[in-house]
């Protein structure tokens, strides 16, 4: 992993690593976190009538190859809309994801379903990925799509497709990507590329991390 | 009955009503007569829509002999549509039916007349589905619709004239290329077809008719010049002092007893202002100031609901209200003979925009139209003396039409598909009877068809991508929902998507920018139709609302227009700095602010026409470099980004920008390296093909202009009232869409349309290279007040930003913080 580009974190006693390519590295269970892929969203569109170039799901897949094979990951989980709409389920889309899946066959894969999933029904049986409801328990984590809170466990979702403004001296201003670390939960970036994003109002004390092109960095706050 | 002379019978009309036609009109009719089409130029109020509706009449009363008694009654026994009568606002269209109905009565002539715009009710719609009246008033957006009916080549057998109304107002813009198409439809359904613009005089009056006409210039055509516009008197408010005035005060009602007085000299006053949260400001100061005037003064801008506006218009026209507050939804339609005093608030901007809204008063017999132009900031006091200078001297601003946007090309072609399909040959052909399509290549014409079918260019094929298909050599629509959506969109692609705005128990208030809406949250205060309202949601396409209690800590922070000062007034304002260079000031509003120009000149320096002022100031906001070209924002904006991005090559540095029609500002956290920046060439005008696209690159600009492409080419769909919910799983904003587009297919023209449009249309490129020559031989000025001295202190307090940088994203973020909860702006 390049680790100077990633950002390293110590969250309710585990080691979590930051990636560039929008995913968090859970170190000790070797897992690889990451939310809100949408999958053939750019399909859903093309099919409506509404053109959108193609290639943002080969992107996608090539980041997430770059992000497993720096980080050495055993296991994936995804927090939720793995497949953007039921219109979205293109040949070619599905067909990519296929082959990425035989590419790294010894990979655990997991959905904890979100929103999107419900109307998009889940990925096909052949991609091998177990489909589960939210939230989920692992160690003293609790994964789930939507922001979830339990007593004595850390939340990790998605849903929101977390970006922040910064702002600088000379009345500079930039919104930019990043991950969200409150004191109950940590909101992790859309992976997909070609999604929007809502801007977040961190509170005193949150920790945020930007990605900044080809590096992730902690902006403003304090510990947790 | 007898059978009369059409003309005669006319003229007798106008004479019942105690008119003389004018020989312009007469003119017109003959011409019409003849086969001719063409443009008619005339002030407002003097006659121009019976210029271009007296013709049809006479040609239909001669072809029918003269038999004004129909035998049989009835919408089915009227004619078939003849007349298409199109009006850039539908504000305009009841008022402008009312006045084409008038000869219909009188002269018993059995035609129906009807409205059609986004306010028609579906009541009447469905009636017009089956059979259109004879003469069908409607906006460019509503024909769109129509052309794109299963059965519109059944339509216009009959049709035989279309007027277009203010022309002026639409031509420049991409509605007026949207009509340019359809009329180009309309003139292969119908080839005998006469066409007629009607237009306020502008710069460029023979190019506005061949914009108009496109290749029918090879028929007959001619320009009509109506009656010559009244005296106009421009004076100005001038503020007691100066040195208490806000130098930036973009909202200040400072003036509002003068104004008070102002409108208690007269009969009936309009108030104008730049943009419609200044009108709900002065609508509030001067209840507040005068609450005995309650129903008797008004608001009116394009947001509010139509009821209210008629209510406003029929006030005026009565002479019942005291005073409107108005934005440029006023500027335009029939005249309100009542108002005897035009108040203009904030600079004009342009010669023909105080010309226009100065004709907007004064139309008793001997009357001199007048203005009186009310200062919200210092240096506007200059920019009257100017717009007055143009005046005097005749000088009116062109119009310069828009060259082959594929947006609307795209939008147009799925229309046409959708009503009844086309063969490429045939309809590449007709787009390019335009004037903004003649010169449109073979490989914008294929790339337009491939985007439309397939989604990109040939040889990036967009799979699963469906829109319009091709079907026996027709290139027609299938898809139902992709049919639904497009007209659903149509009417709301040109303009800014609009939402309702409603209160939660009650009625309907108007509609206001989405873009407005959207920076809202629940609970916020905001002024509209002169009413404090708390913002509740937004569901089913409308802003829900309740009453607030106060208007406290709420204005409307929507944009309006900010508008840009016109090259021909930047080029006035100069020559009367340098008249207060030589010490000369010349009239009352250049003595008032003699004052502050002085200030100018003892902190800094007031520029000479061949001299460049810079002005280096230091603050604790970091390190402001001023410049001064003078040239109106659009250029500065340009020049802005330019100047950063050269400077930004010399050593990493990032720049926050400002501009106005004064000058612009480049501030850093460190020094700019100026002097070496000038040594090496920061004016030259060489370079600009390389340069200035680099430094748009750099921008958010292109970002910013691709907004709007996205709307007009289909790919950002608002919805609609009663979408299924899968329609919002087809929403993503145009960011996503420039961001995707840039990343997967750099080579889509919509891109590169969204590059040339900043350049051409915002920056005004060919002017930007003008500027920079003349700058490039002035002597150029480097002054370092201590404080920031008055011309530069506008853009101090502006908060619209550009970035330029050279530095990397990392490099910039070490030094950033989060914007934490309340957060200032």
């Amino acid at each position: 992993m390049t680790r100077d580009l990633a950002a390293r974190l110590e969250v309710a006693g585990e080691v979590l690593w930051l990636l560039p390519q929008r995913v968090a590295y859970w170190e000790r269970r070797r897992t690889l976190l990451l939310a809100d892929a949408h999958w053939g969203k750019a399909a859903a569109f093309r099919a409506g009538g509404i053109p959108v170039p193609g290639g943002t799901t080969g992107e996608g897949l090539q980041r997430l190859t770059r992000a497993v094979e720096e980080s050495g990951a055993r296991r994936v989980f995804f927090l939720g809309d793995f497949l953007h709409a039921r219109s979205g389920r293109a040949p070619a889309t599905l067909y990519a994801l296929q082959r990425w899946r035989e590419r790294h066959p010894e990979l655990e894969l997991t959905l904890i379903r979100g929103n999107h999933d419900r109307a998009a029904g889940d990925p096909p049986p052949e991609l091998g990925i177990a489909c589960i409801s939210e939230p989920l328990a692992e160690g003293p984590f609790l994964l789930a799509h939507h922001p979830t809170a339990a007593e004595g466990l850390y939340g990790l979702a998605g849903h929101v497709h977390p970006v922040v403004r910064l702002i600088g001296p000379a009345r500079q201003r930039q919104r930019l990507t990043c991950f969200w670390f409150g004191p109950h939960g940590a909101i992790l970036p859309a992976f997909g590329d070609f999604t929007g994003g809502g801007d977040l109002r961190p509170a005193p004390g949150d920790r945020v991390f930007v990605i900044a092109g080809r590096q992730v960095v902690e902006v403003g706050g304090g510990p947790i | 009955m007898t059978r009369v002379d059409p003309l005669v019978g006319a003229d007798r009309w106008f004479a019942s009503l105690g008119w003389r036609p004018f020989d312009y009109q007469r003119e017109v009719w003959s011409a019409f007569r003849a086969g001719e089409s063409g443009l008619v130029h005339a002030a407002t109020g003097t006659g121009k829509t019976l210029a271009a509706w007296i013709g049809p009449l006479l040609e239909w009363m001669e072809e029918t002999g003269g038999t004004t008694t129909p035998r049989r009654r009835g919408r089915a026994a009227a004619p078939p549509l003849r007349v298409l009568w199109i009006t850039p606002l539908r504000a305009l269209a009841a008022d402008t039916a009312e006045a084409l109905q008038r000869p219909l009565t009188d002269l018993e002539i059995p035609w129906t007349l009807e409205t059609r715009t986004g306010d028609t009710p579906e009541s009447v719609r469905a009636r017009q589905r089956k059979r259109l009246p004879t003469a069908l008033v409607t906006t460019p957006e509503s024909l769109s619709l129509l052309l794109s009916r299963e059965d519109s080549g059944l339509l216009f057998p009959e049709l035989r004239l279309v007027v277009v109304d203010e022309w002026h107002e639409l031509m420049g813009t991409k509605r007026g290329v949207l009509l340019e198409l359809a009329l180009a439809r309309l003139r292969a359904l119908q080839p005998e077809l006469r066409t007629w613009g009607l237009s306020a005089t502008i710069g460029n009056l023979d190019e506005a008719a061949e914009t108009l006409l496109g290749a029918y210039t090879s028929r007959p055509w001619r320009i009509v010049r109506g009656v010559d516009p009244k005296e106009v008197v421009v004076d100005t408010l001038i503020p007691p002092t100066i040195d208490r005035f806000p130098w930036a005060g973009h909202l200040g009602t400072q003036m509002l007893p003068q104004v008070l007085e102002a409108i208690e000299e007269g009969q009936s006053a309009i108030v104008f202002t730049n943009t419609r949260s200044q009108t709900e400001i002065w609508y509030q100061a001067i209840l507040a100031a005068r609450p005995d005037w309650a129903g008797l003064i008004a608001l009116h801008h394009g947001s509010l609901d139509r009821k209210t506006r008629d209510w406003v218009e029929e006030g005026l026209r009565r002479g019942t209200l005291r005073c409107v507050v108005a934005t440029s939804s006023l500027d335009l339609g029939v005249d309100f003979s009542p108002v005897d005093r035009v108040i203009q608030v904030g600079s004009p901007k342009g010669i023909a925009r105080l010309l226009q809204r100065a004709g907007r008063s004064g139309h008793r017999p001997g009357a001199v139209s007048r203005v009186t132009c009310v200062p919200t900031m210092a240096l506007e006091l200059i920019e009257v003396a100017a717009a007055r200078d143009g005046i005097e001297a005749g000088a009116v601003e062109s119009r310069l039409p828009v060259e082959r946007p594929l947006d609307v090309l795209v939008q147009h072609l799925v229309t046409v598909a959708l009503g009844g399909g086309f063969r490429p040959n045939e309809m590449l052909a007709e787009v390019r009877t335009t004037h903004a399509y003649a010169d449109l290549r073979g490989d914008e014409w294929q790339w337009a068809l491939d985007f439309i079918t397939r989604g990109g260019a040939a040889l990036q094929a967009y799979p699963e991508y469906s829109r319009v298909v091709e079907r026996d050599g027709r290139f027609v629509v299938e898809d139902r929902q992709v049919a639904r959506r497009h007209r659903m969109a149509i009417g709301t692609i040109v303009a800014d998507a609009h939402i309702t705005v409603q209160y939660l128990k009650g009625p309907r208030l108007g509609t206001v920018e989405e873009s407005f809406i959207a920076r809202l949250k629940p609970g916020d205060r905001f002024i509209f139709s002169g009413k404090p309202l708390e913002f509740v949601r937004v569901r089913d396409m409308k802003a829900w609302v309740r009453r607030a209690p106060s208007s406290k800590g709420a204005i409307p922070r929507w944009m309006g227009s900010r508008l840009p000062l016109s090259a021909d007034l930047a080029a006035l304002l100069r020559a009367r700095l340098e008249e207060a260079a030589r010490g000369v000031y010349r009239g009352a509003e250049m003595e008032a602010i003699s004052p502050l120009l002085e200030i100018q000149a003892r902190w800094s320096r007031i520029p000479r026409a061949d001299q460049f002022l810079i002005e280096r100031v230091r603050s604790r906001e970091g390190h402001h470099l001023y410049f001064f070209p003078v040239e109106g924002r659009l250029v500065h904006e340009g020049m802005a980004a330019l100047f950063a991005y050269r400077i930004s090559r010399l050593r990493p540095i990032t720049f926050t920008l400002a501009a106005n029609d004064w000058g612009f500002e480049l501030l850093s956290p460190e020094p700019a390296p100026l002097e070496e920046a000038l040594e090496k060439g920061l004016l030259s005008p060489h370079d600009l093909l390389e340069d200035v696209p680099a430094s748009l690159n750099a921008t958010e600009m292109a970002r910013r202009q691709f907004r709007e492409i996205a709307r007009v080419a289909g790919l950002v769909f608002a919805g609609y009232p009663g979408a299924p919910k899968s329609a919002r799983q087809l929403q993503a904003s145009s960011g996503l869409f420039f961001d995707v587009f840039q990343r997967y297919d750099p080579e889509n023209l919509l891109l590169s349309q969204a590059h040339r449009e900043v350049l051409e249309r915002q920056l005004e490129s060919s002017r930007l290279g003008r500027a920079l020559e003349r700058l490039s031989r002035a002597e150029v000025i480097v002054t370092e007040p201590r404080r920031t001295p008055p011309l530069a202190f506008p853009l101090l307090v502006d908060r619209t930003r550009e970035r330029v940088s050279s530095e990397s994203l990392g490099d910039r973020i070490r030094r950033m913080q989060l914007a934490l909860e309340r957060e200032a702006g």
